[in-house]
C-alpha cells in the first residue's frame, strides 16, 4: 500500500489506540496490496473503534502525561487558572491603586467572569470523570485531585482577600 | 422461495456463505506459535479460506488481548508477534468443542 495512503488510514483510529497499534498496524498496510476493499475495511473499523473504544488500562496504557492532554483534562484546569489570574490581577491592581482591596457593592464584570469560568468547568470535569475513570481510575484520580487544588486556590484567594 | 434461492446458490457456488469469526480465526492461527499480523492473514487464509482485512484482523486482536487470551511479544522492527496466552488456549478448545458439536449435531440432522 502507499506509505501516505497507510498514515492517512491508520490516523483514522483514535489516538490512544494510534499509540498502542499504529506503528505495527501501518507496518501491516504497508506489507499489504491495499485497494478499496482493504481502504474500506480499516475506514470501518476505524469508525468501530471511534463508536466502541477498545477499554481497560493494557489497551490503553494512560500515562499521567497522556490523560492531561485530553481537552476534558486540561480545559477545567486552564479556567480555573484563568478564573485565579482574574481574582490575582483584580487584588493586585486595587492594591497598586488603592492600597488595599476595594470591596464592590454589586458583582462586577470579573466577578461575572469568574463566576462562568468556575461553574462551566463543571460539566466538562463530569465529563471527564466520566470518560476516563473507569479506563485509568489512577491517572484519573491524579488529575481531579490537581482540578480540585485549583478550584480550592480559587476559593481561598477569594475568601481570604475579602474580593467575594 | 426465498430458501430455495438460497440452497440453489449455496450448491452452485459453494465457496460462499464462510463461516466467519475474526477472534476465532486469530486463536487458532496463533495456537502453533507467535505470529505478526500479515503472517496471521496469510495463515487464517491458508486455514479457512477466509482472507481477513487489516482493520478486521486488528479489531479482533485489540479484543483478544484486552480479554487475555492473546499477549504481544517484543517488536521484531515495527511488526510485533502476538502469542496466545493459557487462557486463550482454554478458551479456543472450548469454542472449538462447542463448534465440533455443533457440527456434529447439524450433519446428523442433514444425514437423517
Amino acid at each position: 500500500m502507499n506509505p501516505r495512503l497507510a498514515r492517512l488510514l491508520m490516523r483514522l483510529y483514535p489516538r490512544a489506540w494510534r499509540e498502542r497499534y499504529g506503528e505495527e498496524f501501518e507496518a501491516l498496510l504497508l506489507a499489504g496490496r491495499g485497494g478499496l476493499r482493504t481502504s474500506a475495511n480499516v475506514v470501518r473499523s476505524a469508525l468501530s473503534e471511534h463508536a466502541f473504544p477498545t477499554q481497560g488500562a493494557e489497551m490503553h496504557p494512560v500515562t499521567f502525561v497522556a490523560i492531561t492532554r485530553q481537552p476534558s483534562a486540561f480545559l477545567p484546569m486552564a479556567m480555573s487558572l484563568i478564573a485565579l489570574a482574574l481574582v490575582l490581577g483584580n487584588v493586585g491592581s486595587d492594591l497598586i491603586q488603592n492600597g488595599h482591596i476595594l470591596r464592590e457593592a454589586d458583582e462586577g464584570t470579573t466577578a461575572h467572569l469568574w463566576q462562568l469560568l468556575m461553574v462551566g468547568q463543571l460539566p466538562v470535569l463530569a465529563f471527564f470523570a466520566i470518560k476516563w475513570l473507569p479506563r485509568a481510575p489512577g491517572q484519573t484520580l491524579k488529575v481531579l485531585a490537581l482540578q480540585a487544588g485549583a478550584v480550592l486556590a480559587n476559593l481561598a484567594v477569594v475568601f481570604f482577600s475579602g474580593v467575594g | 422461495m426465498r430458501s430455495t434461492q438460497n440452497v440453489v446458490k449455496a450448491e452452485k457456488q459453494p465457496e460462499t456463505g464462510h463461516f466467519s469469526d475474526p477472534p476465532l480465526f486469530v486463536l487458532a492461527s496463533l495456537a502453533n506459535g507467535p505470529k505478526h499480523g500479515h503472517a496471521m492473514i496469510e495463515d487464517i487464509a491458508h486455514l479457512c479460506g477466509t482472507r481477513l482485512g487489516p482493520g478486521t484482523l486488528y479489531g479482533a486482536i485489540t479484543r483478544l488481548e484486552q480479554q487475555g487470551w492473546i499477549e504481544p511479544l517484543p517488536p521484531e522492527e515495527r511488526r510485533r508477534p502476538y502469542r496466545i496466552t493459557p487462557k486463550g488456549l482454554r478458551a479456543l478448545r472450548s469454542k472449538l468443542t462447542t463448534l465440533l458439536q455443533f457440527s456434529k449435531a447439524g450433519l446428523r440432522r442433514l444425514e437423517a
